[in-house]
């Protein structure tokens, strides 16, 4: 049994006691920002990644992985005790979690998102382990034009989920591949758009992009709206233990939620907010009197939950079997790779097996750290949400520039960050998203280093990417989603269901 | 809310030239693809099968180009436009500045000064901040900065000016 063996590989690396500390610490770190609302999982990501430089590729990995997944659980407690989203991913947890919490049943709302985080950990672990092997298979054939074929998937598909207006994304995809194209040509050794400054020879850091424009960027929007102090539901939250009757009721939509989050997040350009509305809109619809929803139904918290972690794990693997980041945050992952010296790409598996099975392994490990951690810890949380954000915000500009700061030790990088902060104020002004900028930036190279290749080795002839097989069914795919996305009423469709 | 779905803070019905924000949106398109490809004018663009150091970011600068047009031809042609509402100056210069005064700072006269620094400026951004409170706050955070990231992670940086 390969699958058994992979896992077993990937328990010992998770298990040994120092990754055991830092996948602690990670999903610690990411339960703290996921119930802080001012800062998300992407910051806090970047802002870590130049520590991790000292230390082993997995563990590291095991950390960061731990953030994202863990900011899932955060985001969903202080959605029930405020009513205000941790996360974007908890915006529906909102609806009936906080309801429940106003009956009194802050308790079990709680612990009912906890069971259902759990859940669908468990089960997103095992269907990443299941794909992985296979998928990686299939990689083992991809040559240039596959993988350029896969890289153009992974850019178009990131637009076809984003918000708002497609168009827009793909100008900000087109912006991100320019500005990956920035640095130092690795084929000619000429220096490009580097306007004389010797820092920029290695290409534009994402870290202190990434900073700007999703830290400091929604910092300067969230100080322009009016500030409200949050209000903690104060009663009931002491009282843990569903019984089993509710167990019984929350389970079906726990299973369903589980489905379409592995579904949903195994996507490129998947990840963890998409999921849950959808788990949300099901359960409705299913539901035998649909009027109870927004009024703390106990389903419309356990779907929703298992939906967002079950899909922040499967957006793992398009990353540790293709090497292609489904989201954002993936984004930075690739760029963690490559500051670790290790090139992300179809040959990841074969090459990393002790770093993509310890990560694998480590995310089951992790989820049950939250579980057995986290519901005690809950009066710290609670805590944690009466900082005001006057103080917060502060501190987090300051935990900005040391981070940026330390990617290279110099302040070229902060001056960096500075101008992506007032890019990404500008952006959120005018209504666009900076996710796929991102991932423009992180693939740009790759993208034009395998296009170059394939062009060489076809002697110029465009054909090849319909000539190969695997290609030809990845671009087919492109296509579709390409004419989906800009037909009106499939745009339609898809902003209802953002809205919902 | 790590990150708020992109619409616009507030959307109101008749906004001025400026509030535009198909307007603006292509105004900067076109304005990094322009200096894309002045930077870029001198490197040669080469063929499909051996292409030249200019060839991406050629193609990229004029897609870009093209996606800047549009969005100028949306803000002259579309009737209803969504506005990008108010722009407030305090926390945007306050942010700004405080992280300027941190590259400005940090390396010259240390950490703790440029920490110190830093805060109390960013604090300024916001109305709420209470300037007792912030200046106290400082102080301890600065304490807490060096060390969680000179102490505890080892980061090459000064603490002090001298």
């Amino acid at each position: 049994m390969e699958l058994f063996d992979n896992l077993l590989l990937g328990l010992s690396t998770a298990l040994q006691w120092n990754n055991l500390l830092y996948c602690l610490f990670g999903v610690l770190v990411g339960t703290a920002i996921g119930v802080l609302p001012g800062i998300g999982p992407i910051p806090t990501v970047a802002l870590l990644l130049p520590f991790t430089f000292g230390m082993d590729p997995s563990s590291a990995f095991i950390m960061l992985a731990g953030i994202f997944y863990g900011a899932q659980y955060g985001g969903s407690t202080t959605a029930i005790l405020v009513n205000v989203p941790g996360e974007t991913s908890s915006v529906v947890t909102c609806l009936d979690g906080h309801q429940m919490a106003q009956k009194g049943q802050a308790g079990l709302a709680l612990a009912i998102a906890a069971i259902s985080s759990f859940f669908a950990g468990t089960v997103a672990t095992l269907v990443i382990a299941m794909l992985a092997a296979p998928l990686a298979s299939l990689a083992l054939k991809f040559t240039a034009v596959e993988y350029f074929s896969l890289l153009v998937l992974g850019l178009i598909a990131a637009v076809v989920l984003a918000h708002g207006s497609v168009v827009r994304a793909l100008a900000m995809v087109v912006l991100g591949l320019l500005m990956g194209a920035v640095g130092i040509d690795v084929s000619s050794g000429i220096s490009r758009m580097t306007f004389g400054m010797p820092e920029l020879g290695d290409g534009l850091d994402f870290v202190p992009i990434a900073m700007g424009l999703f830290g400091l960027g929604e910092i300067i929007a969230s100080l322009s709206r009016p500030q409200g102090r949050p209000v903690v539901v104060a009663q009931g939250w002491r009282n843990l233990m569903p019984t089993f009757a509710q167990l019984r009721e929350a389970f079906p939509a726990m299973l369903r939620g589980t489905t379409i989050g592995s579904l949903l997040g195994v996507l490129p350009g998947g990840g963890a907010a998409l999921p849950p509305f959808t788990a949300y809109a099901l359960e409705k619809k299913l539901a035998k009197d649909p009027s109870r929803f927004g009024k703390g139904a106990i389903e419309g918290v356990a779907g929703p939950e298992a939906a967002n972690n079950a899909g922040a794990q499967t957006s793992f693997i398009p990353l540790l079997t293709l090497g292609i980041p489904a989201n954002a945050l993936m984004a930075l992952m690739v760029g963690a790779l490559m500051m670790h010296g290790i090139q992300p790409g179809p040959q990841i598996m074969t090459e990393q097996p002790v770093l993509v099975w310890g990560v694998i392994a480590s995310m089951w490990v992790g989820n049950l750290m939250l579980l057995v951690i986290n519901l005690p810890l809950i009066g710290i949380w609670v805590r944690m949400l009466k900082i005001p954000y006057r103080l917060m915000f502060p501190s987090i500009v300051l935990f900005c520039c040391i981070g940026t700061y330390g990617i290279a030790n110099n302040m070229f990088n902060v001056w960096l960050m500075l101008g992506f902060a007032v890019v990404g104020y500008f952006f959120i002004k005018v209504g666009v998203e900076a996710a796929p900028l991102l991932l423009g930036l992180v693939l740009g190279p790759q993208l034009e280093e395998n296009f170059r290749r394939a062009m060489l080795l076809s002697d110029g002839d465009f054909s090849v990417f319909v000539r190969s097989p695997i290609s030809a069914v990845i671009l087919a795919v492109v296509f579709v989603l390409l004419l989906a996305m800009l037909s009106p009423a499939v745009l339609r469709k898809r902003d209802e269901a953002f809205v919902e | 809310m790590s990150h708020s779905p992109a619409s616009p803070d507030t959307a109101s019905t008749t906004p001025g030239i400026w509030g535009n924000s198909d307007l603006l949106l292509g105004l900067f398109l076109c304005a990094v693809s322009g200096i894309a490809l002045f930077a870029i004018r001198k490197l040669s663009f080469g063929t499909l099968t051996d292409m030249g150091a200019g060839f991406m970011p050629r193609v990229l600068a004029i897609g870009l180009l093209g996606f800047g047009v549009y969005f100028l031809a949306l803000a002259a042609f579309k009737r209803a436009t969504e506005s990008i509402g108010p722009v407030e100056l305090r926390p945007l210069f306050g942010v700004a500045l405080a992280v300027g005064v941190f590259a400005l700072t940090a390396g010259r006269f240390g950490l703790v000064i440029g920490s110190i620094l830093t805060i109390l400026v960013a604090g300024a951004a916001s109305k709420e901040s209470r300037w007792r409170e912030l200046i106290i706050f400082s102080v301890a955070m600065s304490a807490g900065a060096v060390a969680l990231f000179v102490k505890g992670l080892a980061l090459p940086v000064p603490v002090w000016p001298w």
